[in-house]
């Protein structure tokens, strides 16, 4: 990884909510086809730095630079396509749009790309498939078990052939053998297609599914385990 | 863990002779320690002594001559009895790492470095058990013994972590006493 | 009562800026509804002729004095439609915090009481401040009101308030019986209360004015002022049906066809909940049965008043009066419309608000904000093409109906502008929402549940 330039990296990024500082001076790589968990107690920032990576939000200080594109310093037209064909995200929850039925939710990202309905629908079911939710077309998010939506939420976040994706506790609203079956799923299809992920976690068992795992504490990212340094 | 009521059932299905049943223990219990033979071998005469197993013959098979062995009535009463059994839920806490840690503020050494460490070795094997699980084809018996592990080593790693972060009182209670 | 009190104030200080909102804009609707009433009343309560200085000697004469009194009795419809939106701002935040509240283990009649005085409060409010300035105006131009007048201010004065109180322990029975439900749930109830709510008072309304006109046209004229009350409460109704079954077809029909994203997202929602545009263009689309119907019959009347078939031309005073009393029920039509736009504005605001986090979550994940703002306004656009076409017809058969009473030639062109206008007015109402959109898709949405 060392020797190759990564694909996305962020370098002192800093950034405040109101009085509290997120992020103070995090640095992190992601190379190509990687997946890297960040784990970090809760408050420590870690939402905060995946919006910061993904271009959702414009860090106070620092750069973060994909594919030669300085992200903290493109118009926010161009990060939202960048986000919409380069870029997949997985929240908790709520990126299904609850009036859509799984395979409409799915086949969105292709629709605002231009691609035309029968076509799109095509490639959402085929998604859906690879993520074990075929036959669920119809359903509508709040007919579907929170495992399922989740499964749905990967396909549209993996639809449009990402080269990240970045994923934010996708497995927190969820009991552990949907988070299992949705974990195996993502890895299988990122590592299939080369994709990269950023995966944001409190749990082990969800960061051991990574590549690489590094530490998020007090703003401040770290590559050994100095989160467990005494906390005073 | 009894090797010995695993080994008759293991006979359960049918008889079977001591290589046999090392080879079964192995795949139906992946990511256990793997039986040794001679294991097996002193087992196997320990059962047929206390009447729970009996010789049932000897069988080529064109190699070298292997003694059968099967289940006696008194054998299926015993692993019946054994499967109903409650294993007393952790009688005794043996945490190694624990040890560990009150040793080396004993010995007056800051046991933070070896948490570390140990939070990095478990990591790595976790990494490597969610490898086993994940890899295509992998069979539910596969997965469940790695999901057993899994979650205990996951239990080792919240305690390190809070013990990491209450180490300073944790030394002056070692201390003091 | 005042730890109840006390309590009601501790959550409406702590709760977020939209549950302020809801008070301040409720406030607004209670004091309009006063002023309104109030000026009702002052009018009502002039006895046989008199002459005064005002609006070109309108108020001078009993009936046409009766005419005013209905005008100012009917712009309470839009009032109370108004305050139907404005109830529902921060509903779903109130309702969680009021079933917490029932939880915590507040009986079912402290959580009316509470919710009671939440909102009683905010209409006190509002009808106080409409009293003071109204009571102060009364004084400095009519120099010794009689007592009936300052009766009625205080029985209107109390009335709304009250009726606010009436219409949030009805709407709040839900949440009371069983508060868990609640608490988990974000979905917005139906809100047939809220319609009732609206529909009830708009008819009684609707009622008291058509007994004061026959009472002051004498038998021999009722049919006239009958067949337009039916005739708009008729096509109102029929446009809100309209709006709503329309919009589930439209919905499903573009659902299932479209080709652009921002069309599939508004078809989506309207087939989701096709009452909820229907109930929040319900005033507009009344206001445009009038508006039609009142353009028309203004130009058919000035018509008359300008070149009479018989007789001599008016003289320039009868003109002016004719003239200020036909503007003046125009202006009421106006202000009809203007707050019934400021309901839909409302409503839209509200509706962005609510699925905030769901809308952030979209732009996080790099749906455009003008797909978003496109599908904002389809939402509105669409149901609401057919229902003001009906509401165009409706409105043009009153005027007609008229024209065909005075034999005169009957104008197309202007009114048949005004659904027109209505509509562009209702899809730029509706766009006030877009700067909020804009604020709502902020990452910062996504940091809670």
């Amino acid at each position: 990884m060392s020797n190759q330039v990564p694909l996305l990296a962020a370098r002192g990024l800093a950034k405040r909510h109101g009085r509290t500082k997120a992020l103070r001076g995090a640095s992190i790589e992601l190379g190509a086809g990687e997946i890297l968990a960040v784990t970090g107690a809760s408050g420590s920032g870690k939402s905060t730095l995946l919006h910061c990576l993904a271009g959702i939000v414009r860090p106070d200080e620092g750069s973060v630079v994909y594919a030669e594109q300085r992200l903290d310093q493109l118009p926010e037209k161009r990060l939202s396509e960048l986000r919409r064909t380069e870029f997949g995200v997985v929240f908790q929850f709520g990126q299904l749009i609850p009036e859509l039925t799984a395979l409409d939710n799915v086949a969105l990202p292709l629709l605002l790309a231009g691609v035309r309905r029968g076509k799109a629908h095509e490639r959402a079911g085929e998604w859906l498939e690879r993520f074990g939710v075929r036959g669920q077309e119809a359903l509508r998010p709040g007919e579907m078990s929170g495992g399922q939506a989740q499964r749905v939420s990967m396909a549209r976040a993996l639809v449009t052939g990402p080269k990240v994706v970045f994923a934010d506790e996708p497995t927190g609203a969820l009991d552990s053998l949907a988070g299992e079956q949705v974990m195996t799923a993502l890895v299988h299809t990122a590592r299939e297609s080369g994709t990269a992920v950023l995966l944001i976690t409190h749990d082990a068992q969800v960061a051991a599914y990574a590549d690489r795992e590094v530490w998020l504490r007090d703003g401040v990212v770290s590559e050994d385990a100095t989160a467990l340094e005494v906390a005073q | 863990m009894s090797t010995r009521h695993i080994l008759l059932g293991l006979l359960a299905g049918g008889p079977s002779h001591g290589y046999d049943l090392k080879r079964r223990h192995d795949e139906r219990f992946p990511q256990a320690r793997p039986l040794a033979y001679g294991q097996v071998y002193t087992t196997l005469q320990r059962l047929v002594r206390d009447g729970l197993a009996e010789v049932d013959g000897t069988d080529s098979d064109g190699g070298p001559e292997r003694t059968l062995y099967r289940s006696t009535d008194d054998g299926e009463r015993e692993l019946a009895q054994w499967t109903g059994e409650i294993t007393p839920p952790a009688p005794f806490v043996t945490n190694e790492i624990f040890a560990k840690v009150v040793c080396a503020i004993l010995a007056s050494t800051d046991p933070a470095d070896y948490l570390r460490a140990q939070r990095a070795a478990h990591m790595d094997r976790m990494r490597e058990l969610t490898t086993v699980k994940t890899a295509q084809g992998a069979d539910l018996a596969t997965v469940l013994s790695a999901d057993y592990a899994l979650s205990h080593l996951d239990a080792d790693l919240r305690w390190m972590t809070t013990t990491a972060a209450r180490l300073t009182t944790l030394t002056a209670e070692v201390d003091a006493a | 009562m005042i730890k109840d009190l006390r309590l009601a104030w501790l959550l409406t200080r702590g709760s977020d800026r939209r549950e302020w909102w809801r008070v301040m804009l409720t406030a607004v609707g209670a004091a309009l509804a006063t002023g309104f009433g109030f000026a009702a009343i002052a009018v009502a309560s002039v006895r046989g002729q008199v002459s005064t200085p005002y609006l070109h000697g309108l108020l001078n004469q009993p009936g046409q004095r009766a005419g005013v009194v209905v005008a100012l009795l009917l712009l309470w419809v839009p009032v109370l439609g108004f305050l139907g939106q404005c109830a529902r701002i921060g509903a779903v935040h109130r309702d969680r915090r009021l079933a917490g509240l029932r939880l915590a283990g507040a009986t079912p009649k402290q959580v009316r009481r509470i919710a009671s005085l939440e909102s009683g409060l905010a209409c006190l409010l509002g009808s106080a401040v409409a009293a003071v300035f109204s009571a102060l105006l009364l004084v400095s131009a009519w120099q010794r009101p009689p007592l009936l007048v300052w009766g009625g201010f205080a029985v209107v004065a109390l009335t709304v308030p009250l009726l606010a109180v009436l219409v949030s322990v009805v709407a709040l029975r839900r949440v009371v019986a069983s508060p868990l439900g609640w608490v988990r749930r974000v979905r917005p109830g139906h809100g047939r209360a809220a319609t009732l709510a609206l529909v009830v008072p708009a008819v009684l309304v609707g009622l008291a004015a058509l007994l004061i006109v026959m009472r002051n046209t004498g038998p021999g004229a009722t049919a006239f002022p009958l067949l337009v009350f039916s005739a708009v409460v008729l096509t109102g109704a029929g446009s809100v049906a309209v709006a709503g079954i329309t919009a589930r077809t439209i919905g499903r029909r573009l659902a299932a066809r479209t080709e652009n994203p921002a069309v599939l997202l508004a078809a989506e929602r309207l087939q989701a909940d096709p009452w909820a545009t229907a109930r929040t263009n319900a005033a507009v689309l009344l206001v445009a049965v009038v508006g039609v119907g009142f353009m028309g019959v203004r130009q058919i009347f000035l018509d008359g008043v300008h070149h009479p078939r018989e007789g001599l031309p008016h003289s320039p005073e009868d003109v002016a009066f004719y003239t200020t009393g036909v503007n003046l029920a125009g202006a009421a039509v106006l202000v009809a419309l203007m707050i019934s736009l400021g309901g839909l504005a409302v409503g839209t605001a509200e509706s962005l608000a609510t699925r905030r986090r769901g809308l952030a979550a979209q732009a996080a994940a790099g749906v455009p904000q003008e797909v978003l703002g496109r599908a904002l306004l389809l939402e509105t656009a669409l149901p609401l093409a057919p229902a003001m076409v009906l509401a165009g017809i409706g409105g043009t058969a009153v005027y007609i109906a008229y024209g065909l009473m005075t034999e005169v030639t009957i104008p197309l062109l202007l009114p048949l502008l005004v659904p027109v206008a209505v509509y562009v007015s209702c899809l730029l109402a509706a766009a006030t929402s877009l700067p909020l959109l804009r604020r709502t898709v902020r990452p910062a949405e996504l940091r809670y549940t």
